[in-house]
Parts: structure tokens; C-alpha cells; sequence
């Protein structure tokens, strides 16, 4: 292992009840990811990914199996514990950014920093920090409405990584964007995982997205397939990854990269 | 005096102590200057939520707009009904240690005694040794005596109401008189013409002390009188609108009525109209009334002794229907319907912010810190509207009208007391934070994944 999982799923089974029908959307799923790691989530529309993601980000609870970040076991903490963990361990970005439209590209990456024991001029370092890393410090005044939707997406990036978290999890973060600034997002992520060593939960429909993780695995009727591997570091590559998989046909649970 | 509030006791106290009557756009400005205070202390205290919750207010500010200025009309109307209401409760709750006992005539309404009644009942009707007697300082006799200074042109401004009674009971019956300069007693005592009016009614009259005026009267039809006026009252609410004469001077004019006339005034044997009597205890009382109202002295016409709340009650029995009905469905229906324009400006705006309400949740915002938030805007557009239409209540009818003139039993005017102004805040905050715990609840226990879901 290129370095020890930061999250582990354990047996997780994931149902939802409509009336008296239950659907199962994660079955017996198990997953590693390794600290540091960039992992690609892809699957057909209904497949669990965004469930995964919501478990995996403490939003959602399993119906059965453990989940652990860090040192955390966060399947069995409640509503408030689970939020104040959230803080200062995920950091979440949006499809459609989800900025708030009265606050101010600065306040907005401000929000999370709220909750957190800091003076203001600590958070002021931080947050200029994160916008300087996502390179709109010169929009730092500007509300939502007036900056482009590459650019929201940057001040969603910000956000996330203002609280310097255990874990980023992205949610179709280019769905919503041009080739061009979807382009940019990924660079930006890819540059992110490589420089500040954080760890990356992608999930997305965009091959070209999928490709600049170093593994990918594939969701389908609530189980994981494991799509593509590649040494760390390194972006994982469509093509080749698909190939290897299907060659490979690995199971389910899937184990990050060696 | 049971509706002695806080700001209005702080006022009467500066006013006794060092003579400063503070103008009502004075008060209302301190009153701001306070809750602005408080206001800069709870931003200091929570900066990070007050900057939110005010961005988010402004965020559809004609709504909050529309929803302050329906919370503000409400509040308004309450604080109206409210001024009412509090001293009318006042006055006709029971006390249970030196209270007043009235005596009235029992079958009719209103009370029309013979003066002949007066000296006895004075002391209580006391006859005989074992009988209780009251003291003179603990009695006083009234008769009323109503009319205006223009007959030509009747209006509320040239009206005016007299308590006929002995001056020197002034201090040692009526309520907060007790600092009254006894100059004046002194001066009314001797001078039988002179009287005290209240400085509102003065100022309505268009008169000052020292000057005279003449009184056609209304309910002694041919006793029209000339009074100096000797002084004011201190300044107290409840007696900026009275006056009150020497019950000599109007016996006299009643005897000079039969000299002129050859004939009785028709209210020569009926112009007593209460005697009041101060008893120590329930026991006293009871006692006390049955001596009064066994006694032969005074069987035609009969009288009745109840205590003074018992007395407005009767006084107030035509109005009772009214009376209860403002209190238990108008001033409940107006709070009501400022918690539902609350919850219902809260619930939309909660509703258009349900992703906003998940994010927040996503961010790490506890479910707690979203009800507060939420809860927190209710507040502030309640607090200030309950504020600004309490000040508004208050600036309007105590420092421009000088209280609403409506006649109830011995009320002759409605003033607003200072104390509105907290009131005001007090019925925004709560009709706030009651209409809008629903829609804060909703908001904070919105499911992250329900909505992201949708959204996408």
C-alpha cells in the first residue's frame, strides 16, 4: 500500500424504504482509500455513487457496516458530532458550487472557518490563502452572481479546502461547466492532491475527469468494480484503466493502489 | 399602585428627585439608544451569526419589508389595546391589605346619594360605641361636577370634570398625591373657588395658573361656576386630565341655586355620589360594610359598600361584555396573526433556502446553529418592528395627542405609558420566535441528501 487507507467502508449496505418496498442501493460494499490518494467514483446514473459519497462525507448513515475517516468511526456518531466532524475533516464540493448568493466570494469561503475556535485575523490569513491557491484573490469581493461558473467553482474549491480537511469530496464538480473551465477545475484538483497531499473522492460521469485520478472504480447496482489502477501519483488514464479492469475483472471491494 | 412600570417609576423618581420631566422624544430616543446598545453587544458577542442574519434579511428585502410593516400595525393596535387594558386590570384587581372600600347607592347606576349621607359615612357610619369608625384621613367624599369653558362649541378640548371633594383628603386619599404641596391645600382650603387641574387638561383648556375660568356645567344644569386655577397636579398620567374643586363651593352654589330660584336644584338631594373609605384589612371591610349597609341612617335610598375594584367593576359592568372581549379575543387574535404572518414569511423564505439550509449542514453547521439562525432573523424583524411601532405608539398618543380621550368610569383619557416601549419589543420578540420555531425547525433538520438529490 503506497500509504495507510485515512478512509475504510466496511460492509456497508445502504436501503432506502419507499411504503413497504425496500431498495437496496450499497450492498456488503467495502472500500479503502489511501491518505493522500486522488480515487475516481463512476457509475450509471442510480448506482450509489453520490450515496457513497454521502456516507463516506457523514451526511448519510449506513443502514449496516462501519465507516471510518482517520481515526474517526463516523457510521455510529450523531447528528451534532457528525457536523462538527464535518468541519474540520471534509471539505465538499458542489456540482452546482452551492455558494451562498448574499455573501461575498471571501465570506463565502469564510463559512466554514465560523465554526472553528480562530480570531479573525486568523481566519482572514486562511481564507486569503485559499483563494490565492484557487487564484481569485482579486475577486474576493465579489458576490456569486458576478463571477463566471468556472470561477464559482473555484470559490467552491476554496471553501472546501480553507479548513485544511482530512478529506475532499467532489460531486460532479465540472457537470455544470464548459470543457474549458471544467478543464481548469480539474487542474486545479490534480494540483491540489499533488502539492498539499490531500486526499480526493471524485465522483463523476466525465471520463476526462475520471482520468486524473490515480484509481477509478465503478459503481454499478450498488456494487464497486474496480475500473483502473496506476502507482501513485500518476493520473489513472481512461483507456488504459478500463482495459486493465475488464482484463483483470477485480472484484467489488476494491484496494487502493500498491 | 399596581401598573407603576419600571420606565414609568424611573420617570416619576427623576421627576421627584431632581424635577426633570424628560420629553416623550427624549425617552423614546434613550429607549433606542438602549436597545441599539444591546443590539452592538450581541453583534460583538456573535459578530460571525449577526453579519449572516442580516445579509440574509436583506436578501428579499421588500418581504422582510412587508412582514416588519404587518408585525408593525399589529403591534401597534396591541400596544394601544394593551394601555387599556393594563390599568383598567389594575384598578379592578382586588387588594388584600389597605384598600378602599366605595360606598355607592346600591339600586342605581350611577350613584346619586343626599349630601345629608356625607358626615355620617364619612366616619363610616359609626353610631355607637363597638361600631368601627373611620378615621377622618381615611375617608373622602366625591361628587362629580362636569362642564366646559365654550358651550357655544362643545368638544373634548373645553370640557372639563371635577372631583368636588375636601382638599385636605387630596394627599391622604388619592392615590400618589401624597408629596402634593400643601400650599395648595392650604390655598384651596381657604379659597373656595380655587382649583387643581392636571397639566394636560390645562394646557387643553388653553389656561395657566392663575388665570380663571368659567365653567358652564353640564350635569348641574344652572350651576355654572368661576374657578381660579391655583395650581397643577404633580405630573403623573393618571392626573394630567383631572380637576378637582371644593365640594364647599358647589354646596354653596346649590344653596344660592334655591335662594335665586325659590325652588331645589334637582341634584340638591342626589349630588353625593361616592364615599371612600380605607380599611386595613378583608375583615375590617367586611365588618364595615355590613354596618353601613344595615344601618337605618341609610335606607332611602339604600347603599351598597363594596371594595374599590369591586365599585369600577360595577361602574364597568355595561362595558364588561366589550372589556372581555378585547381582552380575551381581540388582543389574542392580534397576537395570533403576528405569529402567522411570521411563520408564513419564515416558512417561505426557509423554504427558498433549503439548499442554502443543506449546505449549511454540509459546511458543519449543527442542526442548532440553523435554528438559531433562522430564529435569529425572526427576532431581529420582530424586535425592531415591535420597537419601532411601540415608539411610534408611544411618540403619537403620549407626545403629540396627550392620550386618547375615551371615556370609561372615572378614566376620562388613555395615555401610553413608557413602558409601552418594552411592551412593543416584548410582543415582536415573542410572536417572532413563536411563529417562526416551526419553519426553524424545518430549516434545521433539512435532509442533506433529500435535497441534494432534487437539486441534481
Amino acid at each position: 500500500m503506497a500509504s495507510e487507507p485515512i478512509v475504510q467502508v466496511l460492509g456497508v449496505h445502504k436501503f432506502f424504504t419507499r411504503g413497504s418496498e425496500q431498495i437496496d442501493v450499497l450492498q456488503d460494499l467495502n472500500l479503502e482509500v489511501a491518505d493522500g490518494e486522488f480515487l475516481g467514483l463512476m457509475g450509471p446514473s442510480g448506482s450509489g455513487k453520490t450515496t457513497l459519497l454521502n456516507l463516506i462525507a457523514g451526511l448519510d448513515k449506513p443502514s449496516q457496516g462501519d465507516i471510518w475517516v482517520g481515526e474517526n468511526k463516523i457510521s455510529t456518531m450523531s447528528e451534532g458530532e457528525l457536523a462538527r466532524w464535518r468541519t474540520r475533516h471534509i471539505g465538499f464540493i458542489f456540482q452546482f458550487y452551492h455558494l451562498l448568493p448574499v455573501l461575498t466570494a471571501y465570506e463565502n469561503v469564510e463559512l466554514p472557518l465560523l465554526l472553528l475556535p480562530l480570531s479573525a485575523a486568523q481566519r482572514r490569513q486562511q481564507v486569503t490563502m485559499a483563494l490565492d491557491l484557487v487564484g481569485l484573490s482579486d475577486r474576493m469581493k465579489h458576490r456569486p452572481g458576478q463571477l463566471s461558473g468556472g470561477q464559482q467553482q473555484r470559490v467552491g474549491i476554496a471553501r472546501a479546502i480553507v479548513t485544511d480537511p482530512t478529506l475532499i469530496v467532489a460531486d460532479e464538480p465540472t457537470g455544470d461547466l464548459d470543457a474549458r473551465s471544467a478543464e481548469e477545475i480539474l487542474n486545479l484538483l490534480t494540483e491540489l492532491q499533488k502539492s498539499l497531499k490531500k486526499t480526493i473522492l471524485l465522483v463523476t460521469h466525465d471520463p476526462r475527469a475520471a482520468a486524473r485520478a490515480q484509481r477509478i472504480l465503478h459503481l454499478e447496482k450498488g456494487q464497486l468494480v474496480e475500473k483502473g489502477t496506476v502507482s501513485a501519483g500518476e493520473p489513472a488514464g481512461v483507456a488504459r484503466d478500463g482495459d486493465t479492469a475488464i482484463k483483470e475483472g477485480r472484484p467489488a471491494a476494491a484496494v487502493p493502489p500498491r | 399602585m399596581r401598573y407603576l412600570w419600571p420606565i414609568e417609576r424611573l420617570l416619576r423618581h427623576l421627576n421627584q428627585t431632581i424635577g426633570f420631566k424628560p420629553p416623550s422624544s427624549l425617552v423614546i430616543g434613550a429607549f433606542f439608544a438602549v436597545v441599539l446598545l444591546m443590539i452592538g453587544i450581541t453583534i460583538l458577542v456573535f459578530p460571525k451569526y449577526s453579519s449572516f442574519i442580516y445579509k440574509s434579511l436583506r436578501r428579499n428585502f421588500l418581504r422582510t419589508t412587508l412582514a416588519s410593516m404587518a408585525i408593525m400595525v399589529l403591534a401597534f393596535v396591541v400596544t394601544l389595546v394593551w394601555s387599556i387594558l393594563i390599568p383598567l386590570d389594575a384598578a379592578m384587581t382586588e387588594q388584600t391589605k389597605d384598600f378602599k372600600a366605595i360606598v355607592s347607592e346600591r339600586w342605581q347606576v350611577p350613584s346619586q346619594m343626599p349630601y345629608a349621607y356625607a358626615s355620617t359615612l364619612e366616619e363610616g357610619g359609626y353610631t355607637q360605641p363597638g361600631d368601627i369608625r373611620v378615621k377622618s384621613e381615611d375617608s373622602m367624599t366625591w361628587s362629580f361636577y362636569g362642564g366646559t369653558t365654550d358651550p357655544e362649541h362643545l368638544s373634548f378640548e373645553n370640557i372639563i370634570f371635577f372631583f368636588a371633594m375636601e382638599p385636605r383628603k387630596l394627599p391622604t386619599m388619592m392615590d400618589e398625591l401624597e408629596n402634593i404641596d400643601p400650599k395648595l391645600i392650604e390655598r384651596m382650603e381657604k379659597q373656595s373657588d380655587g382649583c387643581i387641574i392636571g397639566r394636560d387638561r390645562l394646557k387643553k383648556l388653553n389656561k395657566k395658573v392663575g388665570e380663571r375660568l368659567k365653567v358652564t356645567s353640564l350635569n348641574y344644569r344652572g350651576i355654572d361656576l368661576e374657578f381660579e386655577v391655583i395650581g397643577m397636579f404633580p405630573d403623573n398620567p393618571r392626573y394630567n386630565q383631572s380637576a378637582v374643586m371644593n365640594r364647599d363651593y358647589l354646596q354653596r352654589a346649590l344653596d344660592q341655586y334655591q335662594q335665586k330660584t325659590g325652588k331645589k336644584h334637582p341634584l340638591a338631594e342626589k349630588n353625593l355620589n361616592l364615599v371612600w373609605l380605607r380599611v386595613p384589612d378583608s375583615e375590617t371591610f367586611s365588618k364595615l360594610g355590613n354596618q353601613i349597609m344595615s344601618s337605618p341612617l341609610y335606607s332611602s335610598p339604600a347603599v351598597k359598600c363594596e371594595t374599590a375594584s369591586a365599585g369600577i367593576s360595577s361602574f364597568l359592568e355595561p362595558y364588561k361584555d366589550i372589556l372581555w372581549g378585547v381582552k380575551w379575543v381581540l388582543v389574542p387574535a392580534l397576537l395570533i396573526i403576528m405569529c402567522l404572518v411570521m411563520a408564513m414569511a419564515i416558512s417561505i423564505n426557509v423554504r427558498e433556502r433549503r439548499t442554502e439550509m443543506a449546505v449549511l449542514k454540509v459546511l458543519g453547521f449543527t442542526p442548532r446553529r440553523i435554528l438559531a439562525i433562522v430564529l435569529g432573523e425572526a427576532l431581529v424583524v420582530g424586535v425592531l418592528s415591535g420597537l419601532i411601532s411601540a415608539a411610534l405608539a408611544y411618540g403619537l398618543v403620549h407626545g403629540v395627542m396627550g392620550g386618547i380621550p375615551f371615556q370609561i368610569a372615572f378614566f376620562a383619557v388613555w395615555d401610553i405609558l413608557p413602558d409601552a416601549l418594552w411592551w412593543g419589543i416584548l410582543f415582536g420578540a415573542v410572536t417572532s420566535a413563536l411563529g417562526s420555531i416551526v419553519p426553524a425547525c424545518i430549516a434545521s433538520n433539512v435532509k442533506v441528501s433529500e435535497v441534494f438529490a432534487k437539486v441534481a
